[in-house]
C-alpha cells in the first residue's frame, strides 16, 4: 500500500468518526426526558407562546436532517449557540476557559511523560528485580485509583494538612499564580497517565530485550549503545501507537479533575452544563473535546505508521526477490522462492491479532 | 515457604478485601442504619458513637462507607459480565467465521473504540438523566467493543491451530466447536479481563456518581459520598478519606487479582 | 530472588577483577589462535565439568567437550537435550536467571563462565559468534541489512584484533575505517555469502527466509570470529536450500580458518557434514569423537538408536492392495491474490492397504491437495470421490478420510484430556465412547493407558501425535492422510511412529496418503511415490521405480540432496 493511500484511508476513517460523533452529539437534544423545546427553555416555567417562540427560533419543526445540517453548519462557522443556563454565547464561555483546560492537560502530560518514561525504561532494564517490582506496583496503584479519590486525598494531605498547595480554585493572581494553582490538579491527572506510560513503555522495552535480534547482536559483540538504540527504536513504535489512548484519557480526565478542584475550565463547565441540561453548551464542548481526541489519535497513528519501514512499500533494492515474495499480501504464504519450509503467514488477521495484543487493559481508556 | 507467602501477600490481601466487599454487599444487616440522618450531629468529628464521625446530613460515616460496598460491586460486576457476553458472541463469531462478517464487526468495533468512552458516558448518561442502572447500561454498551476486540484477537491467535481443523474434520458443527474448543482456549484471557473490567467499571461508575450523575442523593455510594465530602475537608476529613480509601483499595484489589490471572495464564502457555 | 542477589554481589565483585584479566585473555586468545607454528595447537574449545542451571533447575549435568580447531563439529541431540543451552553458555548468552560453572578454555586460554557482560563482550565477535536459528526474528526489522552487518564490523575494529592471519590476503584492520571502507567490507561479505551487494540497502522483511539467513551469516562473519556456532541453521529451510547454505558455511569455514559448530537434531546431516561429532542426551554428552568412529563404532546405546533410525524400516506383512478408496481428478486451486495456482491439474488415487507417498518442497501444493481431499479446502475445479459404503461413490465425510497434522501440540485441544478428546471423536462418529472403547483406541496406536487422563501439555511430541492418530481413527475412515505427520518429531521417535502407521495399515487395511518434504522419510514407508513441484505432479511410480530410475530432473536433484545411507 502506498504511503499516500495509507494516509488517505486514515483520513477517511477520521472523517467518518467525526461524522458519527456529530450525529450522537446532535442527538443529545432528543435524548432528554422532555420535549426539546422545553429543554431549551431551561428550568423555569414557560408559557405556550414562549415555547412556540423557542420552537421557531431553533427550527424544531424542520425535518431532523435539516436541523442537523443547520447545527453542523453553525458549528463549523464557530457559532455554538447560546447557553440556556447563562444566556451567554457558548463560544464566549468556552473561549474564557479553554486555555485553562489546555494548560492543565499539557502540564499533566508533561509530568506523566517526564516521570513515566524513564521509570518504565528503568523497570524494563531491571526486569524482575526490586526496582521493577516497585515501579510496577506504583503503576498498578496509579492505574486503579480513580482520580477524584486521589485528588481529594492529595488535597487533604498536601493542602489542608500540610498547606503546601492552595486549596480550591484558580486564585486571583497572574499567570504564575494560576499555574501554581494548577499544579496539584495536574499531578492528580498525571497519576493515571503516568501509570499507563510506565506500563506501556516497560512492556514494550522488555519485549525488545528478550528478542532474538538482541541476543544475536550481543553475540556478535555489537556495541552496547547500538543495541540499546535499536531496542528503543523498536520499543518506540507500540509506545507511540498507544499514546493516542493517553490523549483520550487526558482530555476526559480534565472533567473529573477540574470538578474535584473546582477549577473553572472546560471540564467544570461541561459538568455544570450536563447537570443543568444546558444542551447547546454540552454539545459544543463535547464536539470540541471529541474532535481534539480523534484528531490527535489519528495523527499519532499516522506518525507511527510512517516510522515503521515495514509499512512503507517501495521498489526494493532486491527487486526480483521482493516481487516473488509479495510481502504483506493475504496470500497463504507458501510460494517462497527460496524454499522456506516454515509457514510464513502474511495473514491480515494474524497481523491484526499480533498488533493488538491480547491484554485486557490494552487500549482500555480508564476513567480518570 | 515464608518467601512464597511474602511474594503472594498482595494477592492474599486483595482477595481478603474483595471477600469483605462482597460480604458487605450481600448482608444488609452489617450496614444497617447507614442512611439515618441526624441533623443535630451534622459533620461531627469521630467519637465513641461514630468512629469516623458524621457527614453533613448527620449520617454515620463508617456505616455509610460499609453500605456503599453494594453499589461498588453490583454495578461493576454487571458491566463486566454484560460487556463480556457481548464480546464473546461477536468476538468468537468474527474470528471463526471470518470474511465479511469479521470485516463488518471489526469496522464497527474500531469505530466505537475510537470514541472517547468517559466523555460520552458523562454526556449521554447525564443528559438522559437516568440513575445508577442507566449508567450501568451505558457502560455495558461502551465497554462491549473492548471485549469484542479482546476475544477476537485471543481467538485469532488460535484460529489456525490444527485442532480446530480437526474439529471440522469430525463434523462437530460450529456451535459445538466454538463452545467446547475455541472458548476454553481463551478462558484464562476472559477471566483476567473480567477482573480488570470490574476495576475500570468501578472507577467509571463512581466517577459518574461523583459528578452527580449517578445514584440519587439518598443512596449510599462511594462516589457520591466523596462528592458530598468535598466541602467537609476542614470539618470532618474522614467523610472524604473513608470512601476515598475504600474505592482505591477495592479497585487496586480487583486489578491485582486480574493481573495475577494474567500471569498464571502466561505461565501456563510457556 | 535472595539467592541470586548474593551470588550477583559476589560475581560483580569478581567482574572488576575479571575485566582486566579478560582483556589480557582476549589478546592472548587472538594471538594463540593464529599461532599455527610447530607447537601443538590447543583445541578451539575445551570444557570440563560444565554445569548449567536455569531458574534453579539444572539443565546441563556435567559436560566434557573438546572441539578441535579448524574443524566442522556437529553437536547432535533431540530438542531439550541441552545442546543449545551449552552453546549459549560457551558464548555467555545464557538468560538472566542462570548459572554456569566449570572449566572452560578457548584456544588454551582459561575463561571464567561467571564473568560479567562487559568481560564477555570482549570475547564475543572476534572470538566466538552464535548464529540463531530463526532468520525471521534474528534481524532488527527497523534497520537495513547492510547497517546491521556493519555493526558487527565496527566491533572487530574496536577490540583491535591485532594478529595477522597466515595465508590471508586481507589487510590488517586497525583503527577506524572510513564510511566507504566499511560499506565496501560489508558488500564483500554479502558477495561471500552469495548475495548481491544491493542487499545492503534492503530491509529484512523485503527478503525471503533463505536470503535472510544468508544476511545473518554475513552479519555473524563480520567481526571475523574464530568460532562460529550455527544453531540449527537450516531447520527453517528447504532441502535444496539447506544444501546450499551448508555448502556455504563449509567453504567459509575453510577460507577463513574458522571452527564451525553445527547444532542440529538431524543426525544424517551431522554425519554428512561434520568431521567430528558430539551427541547430547538429557543434558549430558553421551558420545564424542571423529565421524567415522562414531558412525561405525558408537559407544552409547542412544547413539546406536539414533543411527538405526535412518535405516530402512522392516516392512513385513504388506497386504495386497485392494480397491481404489479415493480418487482425485484434475484438481485445480488458485488462492486469491496469488500469481500461480497452488494446485494445477493434480490427479491421484489410493487403494485400500496401500501407502502413497506425496513428496514436494514447501510451496509445491502438497498440503493444499491434502486439504482438498478432506474437504478443508474446496478446489476450484476437479473432483474428489470416495468409494463409499455401498459401492456408491460419495464425497468426503468423516467416515471416509481423516487427516493427521504436522504440529503435534497444535492438533490437540490443550484444555481437554486425551480421554475427552477421544471420547468426543467416538461419540460424534456414533461409536460407543465408554472407558473400554477409549482404552481400545489408545492401545491401537501404541500409547500406554496411563496417559489417558493427561492433557497434551504433559505429553511428548510423539505421544501427542499418537493421540492425534487415534482421534483420526475414531470414525473408522478408509483413508488416512498424514500431512508432514512425523516432520516435527525427533529422529528416533519418527521411526516409532512410522512403524505404528505401518502396523495400522496391515491390521486395518487402511489406505494412506503420506505427505512429506523429505524424500528420505517417504521412501521408507511408501509403496508408491508421487512427486510434486509448483502445483503439479512431475513423476509417479512405485517407490523402487522413482528412487532407482527417476525420469524427471527435479526428482534426480532431490535424490542427490538426500544424505548418504548411514549403514
Amino acid at each position: 500500500m502506498d504511503a499516500l493511500k495509507f494516509l488517505g484511508k486514515r483520513l477517511a476513517n477520521l472523517i467518518l468518526l467525526l461524522f458519527v460523533l456529530s450525529l450522537v452529539t446532535f442527538g443529545l437534544l432528543y435524548m432528554t426526558n422532555s420535549d426539546p423545546a422545553r429543554t431549551l427553555a431551561g428550568a423555569k416555567k414557560v408559557s405556550a407562546e414562549q415555547l412556540a417562540a423557542i420552537r421557531a427560533q431553533y427550527h424544531l419543526d424542520d425535518p431532523l436532517w435539516r436541523q442537523y445540517l443547520r447545527w453542523l453548519n453553525n458549528l463549523l462557522h464557530g457559532d455554538f449557540g447560546t447557553s440556556i443556563r447563562t444566556q451567554l454565547p457558548v463560544s464566549q464561555m468556552i473561549g474564557q476557559r479553554a486555555w485553562i483546560t489546555l494548560a492543565l492537560a499539557l502540564l499533566a502530560l508533561a509530568i506523566a511523560l517526564v516521570i513515566g518514561l524513564p521509570l518504565g525504561i528503568l523497570a524494563a532494564r531491571r526486569n524482575g528485580r526490586w526496582q521493577d517490582r516497585l515501579v510496577t506496583a506504583l503503576a498498578v496503584a496509579g492505574l486503579s485509583a480513580p482520580s477524584f479519590a486521589v485528588g481529594l486525598l492529595l488535597l487533604y494531605g498536601l493542602s489542608v494538612q500540610l498547606g503546601w498547595f492552595p486549596i480550591y480554585g484558580l486564585g486571583e493572581g497572574g499567570f504564575l499564580d494560576t499555574l501554581w494553582h494548577l499544579l496539584l490538579p495536574a499531578i492528580t491527572l498525571a497519576v493515571g497517565l503516568f501509570a499507563s506510560v510506565v506500563k506501556i513503555s516497560r512492556a514494550s522495552l522488555i519485549k525488545q530485550v528478550d528478542s532474538d535480534y538482541t541476543l544475536f547482536a550481543r553475540s556478535r559483540g555489537v556495541a552496547r549503545r547500538t543495541i540499546l538504540a535499536a531496542q528503543l527504536r523498536n520499543a518506540a513504535l507500540p509506545i507511540i501507537t498507544s499514546s493516542g489512548l493517553l490523549i483520550a484519557t487526558l482530555v476526559s480526565g480534565t472533567v473529573i479533575v477540574e470538578t474535584t478542584f473546582a477549577i473553572g475550565g472546560l471540564g467544570t463547565l461541561l459538568q455544570t452544563s450536563v447537570t443543568f441540561k444546558d444542551i447547546p453548551t454540552v454539545q459544543a464542548i463535547t464536539m470540541i473535546m471529541a474532535t481534539i481526541i480523534c484528531v490527535a489519535t489519528a495523527v499519532v497513528d499516522a506518525l507511527a505508521a510512517l516510522i515503521d519501514p515495514r509499512l512503507r512499500v517501495r521498489r526494493s533494492p532486491v527487486a526480483v526477490a521482493a516481487v516473488a515474495v509479495t510481502a504483506g499480501s493475504s496470500n497463504v504464504g507458501r510460494a517462497d522462492n527460496d524454499g522456506t519450509a516454515g509457514a510464513n503467514v502474511s495473514d491480515d488477521r494474524a497481523v491484526d491479532a499480533a498488533a493488538h495484543g491480547a491484554g485486557a487493559n490494552d487500549g482500555k481508556e480508564t476513567a480518570r | 515457604m515464608m518467601t512464597k507467602v511474602w511474594h503472594r501477600l498482595p494477592l492474599i490481601l486483595a482477595l481478603v478485601v474483595l471477600a469483605a466487599v462482597v460480604v458487605l454487599s450481600v448482608v444488609p444487616a452489617l450496614s444497617a442504619g447507614a442512611l439515618d440522618q441526624d441533623i443535630m450531629l451534622s459533620t461531627a468529628l469521630p467519637d465513641a458513637d461514630h468512629p469516623l464521625g458524621t457527614d453533613s446530613l448527620g449520617r454515620d460515616v463508617l456505616k455509610l462507607t460499609l453500605a456503599g460496598a453494594k453499589t461498588a460491586i453490583i454495578g461493576p460486576v454487571t458491566i463486566a459480565l454484560g460487556a463480556m457476553a457481548v464480546g464473546l458472541v461477536f468476538g468468537l463469531t468474527a474470528a471463526y467465521v471470518g470474511g465479511w462478517v469479521d470485516w463488518i464487526i471489526s469496522r464497527i468495533v474500531e469505530l466505537m473504540l475510537s470514541l472517547p468512552t468517559l466523555l460520552l458516558a458523562i454526556v449521554v448518561a447525564g443528559v438522559i438523566g437516568g440513575g445508577y442502572w442507566t449508567n450501568v447500561l451505558v457502560f455495558v454498551i461502551l465497554y462491549a467493543p473492548y471485549e469484542v476486540r479482546l476475544v477476537r484477537s485471543g481467538a485469532l491467535a488460535h484460529i489456525n491451530d490444527p485442532f480446530l481443523d480437526a474439529a471440522r474434520l469430525l463434523e462437530l458443527g460450529p456451535l459445538r466447536t466454538l463452545a467446547f474448543h475455541l472458548f476454553p482456549v481463551i478462558r484464562p484471557l476472559v477471566g483476567a479481563a473480567l477482573f480488570l473490567d470490574m476495576s475500570n467499571a468501578l472507577v467509571s461508575l463512581s466517577s459518574l456518581s461523583f459528578l452527580g450523575l449517578g445514584v440519587s442523593p439518598q443512596d449510599a455510594d462511594w462516589g457520591r459520598q466523596l462528592s458530598d465530602a468535598r466541602n467537609l475537608l476542614f470539618d470532618n476529613p474522614y467523610a472524604a478519606i473513608a470512601p476515598g480509601v475504600a474505592i482505591i483499595v477495592t479497585s487496586i484489589a480487583l486489578n491485582i487479582v486480574g493481573d495475577f490471572i494474567t500471569e498464571q495464564s502466561e505461565k501456563a502457555e510457556r | 530472588m535472595s539467592d541470586k542477589t548474593v551470588s550477583s554481589v559476589v560475581s560483580s565483585a569478581n567482574v572488576a577483577a575479571n575485566d582486566a584479566k579478560l582483556a589480557h585473555v582476549a589478546a592472548n586468545v587472538a594471538y594463540a589462535a593464529n599461532d599455527g607454528s610447530a607447537t601443538v595447537a590447543s583445541p578451539a574449545v575445551r570444557v570440563a565439568g560444565l554445569h548449567v542451571t536455569i531458574g534453579g533447575k539444572e539443565i546441563i549435568h556435567g559436560v566434557d567437550l573438546t572441539i578441535p580447531r579448524d574443524a566442522t563439529v556437529a553437536v547432535v541431540g533431540e530438542s531439550g537435550s541441552g545442546k543449545s543451552v551449552t552453546a549459549k553458555a560457551l558464548s555467555g548468552l545464557l538468560p538472566d536467571r542462570s548459572d554456569a560453572s566449570g572449566d572452560y578454555a578457548l584456544f588454551g586460554e582459561p575463561i571464567n563462565l561467571e564473568a560479567g557482560e562487559r568481560a564477555w563482550r570482549r570475547l564475543r565477535g572476534g572470538t566466538i559468534v552464535w548464529l540463531p536459528q530463526d532468520p525471521f526474528s534474528s534481524l532488527d526489522p527497523l534497520r537495513t541489512c547492510g547497517r546491521q552487518i556493519e555493526d558487527g564490523l565496527r566491533a572487530a575494529v574496536r577490540t583491535g584484533r591485532v594478529a595477522d592471519r597466515a595465508g590471508d590476503d586481507r589487510p590488517v584492520e586497525q583503527g577506524r575505517l572510513t564510511k566507504a571502507q566499511r560499506r565496501a567490507a560489508v558488500e564483500r561479505l554479502l558477495v561471500d555469502v552469495g548475495l548481491s551487494p544491493a542487499v545492503y540497502d534492503a530491509y529484512p522483511h523485503e527478503l525471503s527466509g533463505g536470503m535472510r539467513q544468508r544476511v545473518a551469516i554475513a552479519a555473524a562473519l563480520a567481526p571475523d570470529p574464530r568460532i562460529l556456532i550455527a544453531d540449527e541453521p537450516t531447520t527453517a529451510l528447504d532441502a535444496s536450500t539447506q544444501e546450499t547454505v551448508l555448502d556455504l558455511l563449509e567453504s567459509l569455514r575453510s577460507s577463513r580458518h574458522m571452527t564451525l559448530l553445527l547444532i542440529t537434531h538431524d543426525l544424517a546431516l551431522a554425519v554428512e557434514r561434520a568431521d567430528h561429532l558430539v551427541v547430547f542426551h538429557g543434558g549430558q554428552v553421551v558420545e564424542e569423537g571423529g565421524r567415522d568412529q562414531v558412525v561405525h563404532h558408537p559407544r552409547s546405546p542412544y547413539t546406536r538408536e539414533l543411527l538405526d533410525a535412518h535405516t530402512r524400516l522392516a516392512v513385513t506383512d504388506k497386504p495386497a492392495p485392494g480397491d481404489v478408496v479415493m480418487r482425485a481428478e484434475h484438481l485445480m486451486k488458485t488462492f486469491p491474490g496469488a500469481a500461480a495456482p497452488a494446485v494445477n491439474d493434480v490427479s491421484l488415487d489410493v487403494r485400500a492397504g496401500e501407502i502413497l507417498g506425496l513428496v514436494g518442497e514447501s510451496g509445491s501444493g502438497k498440503s493444499t491437495v491434502a486439504r482438498c481431499i478432506v474437504g478443508l479446502e474446496t478446489p476450484d475445479s476437479g473432483s474428489v470421490v470416495f468409494a463409499g459404503n455401498d459401492g456408491k461413490p460419495t464425497g468426503w465425510s468423516r467416515g471416509e478420510a481423516q487427516l493427521v497434522f504436522q504440529n503435534p501440540y497444535g492438533s490437540l485441544n490443550p484444555t481437554m484430556t486425551v480421554r475427552q478428546t477421544l471420547a468426543e471423536a467416538l461419540r460424534v462418529s456414533g461409536k460407543p465412547a465408554d472407558d473400554a472403547a477409549v482404552r481400545a483406541l489408545v492401545a491401537k496406536v501404541g500409547l500406554e493407558a496411563e496417559f489417558i487422563d493427561r492433557k497434551p501439555g504433559t505429553l511428548s511430541g510423539g505421544q501427542c501425535q499418537r493421540v492425534a492418530i487415534a482421534r483420526a481413527l475414531a470414525p473408522e475412515p478408509k483413508l488416512l492422510v498424514a500431512d508432514e505427520a512425523v516432520t516435527a518429531l525427533d529422529a528416533n521417535i519418527q521411526t516409532h511412529v512410522l512403524e505404528t502407521l505401518l502396523e495400522l495399515r496391515s491390521r486395518l487395511g487402511l489406505a494412506m496418503l503420506f505427505i512429506s518434504h523429505d524424500l528420505d522419510t517417504v521412501r521408507r514407508i511408501a509403496d508408491r511415490i508421487a512427486v510434486m513441484r509448483h502445483g503439479e505432479i512431475v513423476e509417479t511410480g512405485t517407490t523402487d521405480q522413482v528412487m532407482n530410475h527417476p525420469r524427471h530432473d527435479y526428482v534426480r536433484t532431490l535424490i542427490a540432496a538426500m544424505p548418504p545411507a548411514l549403514d
